[in-house]
């Protein structure tokens, strides 16, 4: 599964407050399926691509989880103050801080939010977010928009050949 | 009258195909179907509570139930049967979507407007362009009531003056 995420969308918090743990637990640390989240940040979204950033700079020193856990938590909070930084330092040591805000201010992490970019719209032609790609039996299938973990959970049982 | 039936009956059929079935469109095998419908439900439903207008059940039971009645309503419309009844029907409810499209942008709520499946943000266009719907849709009614009322064309008038049908006369 490929998850085309925005972290200033309120159907992608939604997602991931309803959905992720349980599909994270159940399904992707059982090995089952294979989970990869990719940024979209949408142009309405004024901070979303600043929070992209951080993320993807969190999860080069090993701290994505817990990022994204902060950012979609506080979104409403974020997204009126722009205060995306303290956000983020709320779960991370000072050290790991300001090596985040060192892989932020360089552009490191740009070329990776690009290519997830890119990807969605040239290949998915991803035009709203949440979007999730699903790969099975060799083929790919899109879905835009919010699933309830009931409904994923039917759906992934099926597709994985369950009952 | 019939320049709202040929209007509002299609528009009405797309609104609630739209909102069912788009943008997920896998429909086979069948339980894709059925993940697509639900998810398109899902994604109805969240739109609908944007307004913050409805109790949790109340979403739900607009989720589940105004994308298919769209469809029956709008085809009925369009095929002009009971028109007083289903057009009034139709009536209500784009009176309904204007009534609320316009609060929330009085209330300058950045929502999108839920109609089809497309987001379509609440601007002063789309306002104009559900009340203006709205008023085809009450015209569209009021004349399927008033020509209701009207006798049959291929009645004849009796003596009094009253129209009704007559009998053919027996020598």
């Amino acid at each position: 599964m490929e998850v085309f995420s925005d972290f200033q969308c309120p159907a992608c918090k939604s997602l991931y407050d309803a959905t992720n743990r349980q599909l994270m637990d159940n399904y992707v640390n059982t090995g089952k399926v294979y989970l990869i989240h990719r940024d979209f940040p949408l142009p309405m979204h004024s901070h979303s691509r600043e929070a992209a950033q951080y993320s993807r700079a969190a999860a080069q020193v090993g701290k994505l989880e817990a990022v994204e856990d902060v950012l979609f938590q506080n979104q409403e909070k974020w997204e009126a103050s722009g205060d995306v930084d303290g956000t983020v330092a709320k779960v991370l040591t000072p050290t790991e801080m300001t090596k985040v805000r060192a892989l932020v201010k360089s552009g490191a992490v740009d070329a990776s939010i690009a290519k997830d970019q890119a990807l969605g719209n040239n290949t998915y032609r991803v035009n709203q977010t949440p979007t999730t790609v699903f790969h099975a039996n060799g083929q790919t299938f899109p879905y835009a928009g919010v699933m309830s973990w009931d409904i994923l959970k039917q759906f992934l049982d099926q597709l994985l050949g369950g009952k | 009258m019939w320049l709202g039936r040929l209007i509002l009956g299609p528009i009405f059929i797309y609104a609630g195909y739209s909102k069912a079935l788009l943008p997920n469109s896998h429909f086979w095998p069948w339980f894709f179907f059925k993940f697509s419908l639900s998810m398109n439900i899902a994604n109805f439903a969240l739109q609908v509570d944007a307004f913050k207008l409805l109790p949790p059940w109340g979403v739900q039971f607009v989720a589940h139930t105004l994308p298919f009645t769209e469809i029956v309503l709008g085809f009925l419309v369009l095929v002009g049967w009971q028109l007083r009844i289903f057009g009034t029907m139709l009536a209500a409810i784009m009176v309904g979507f204007s009534v609320v499209v316009t609060r929330a942008y009085l209330l300058h709520m950045n929502i999108n407007c839920g109609c089809f499946a497309t987001p379509q943000p609440i601007n002063m266009e789309k306002v104009l362009e559900d009340a203006g719907m709205a008023i085809l849709a009450v015209l569209m009614a009021a004349f399927a009531i008033i020509e209701a009322r009207k006798p049959h064309p291929w009645s004849a008038p009796s003596a009094s003056g009253a129209v009704a049908a007559t009998a053919p006369a027996t020598k």
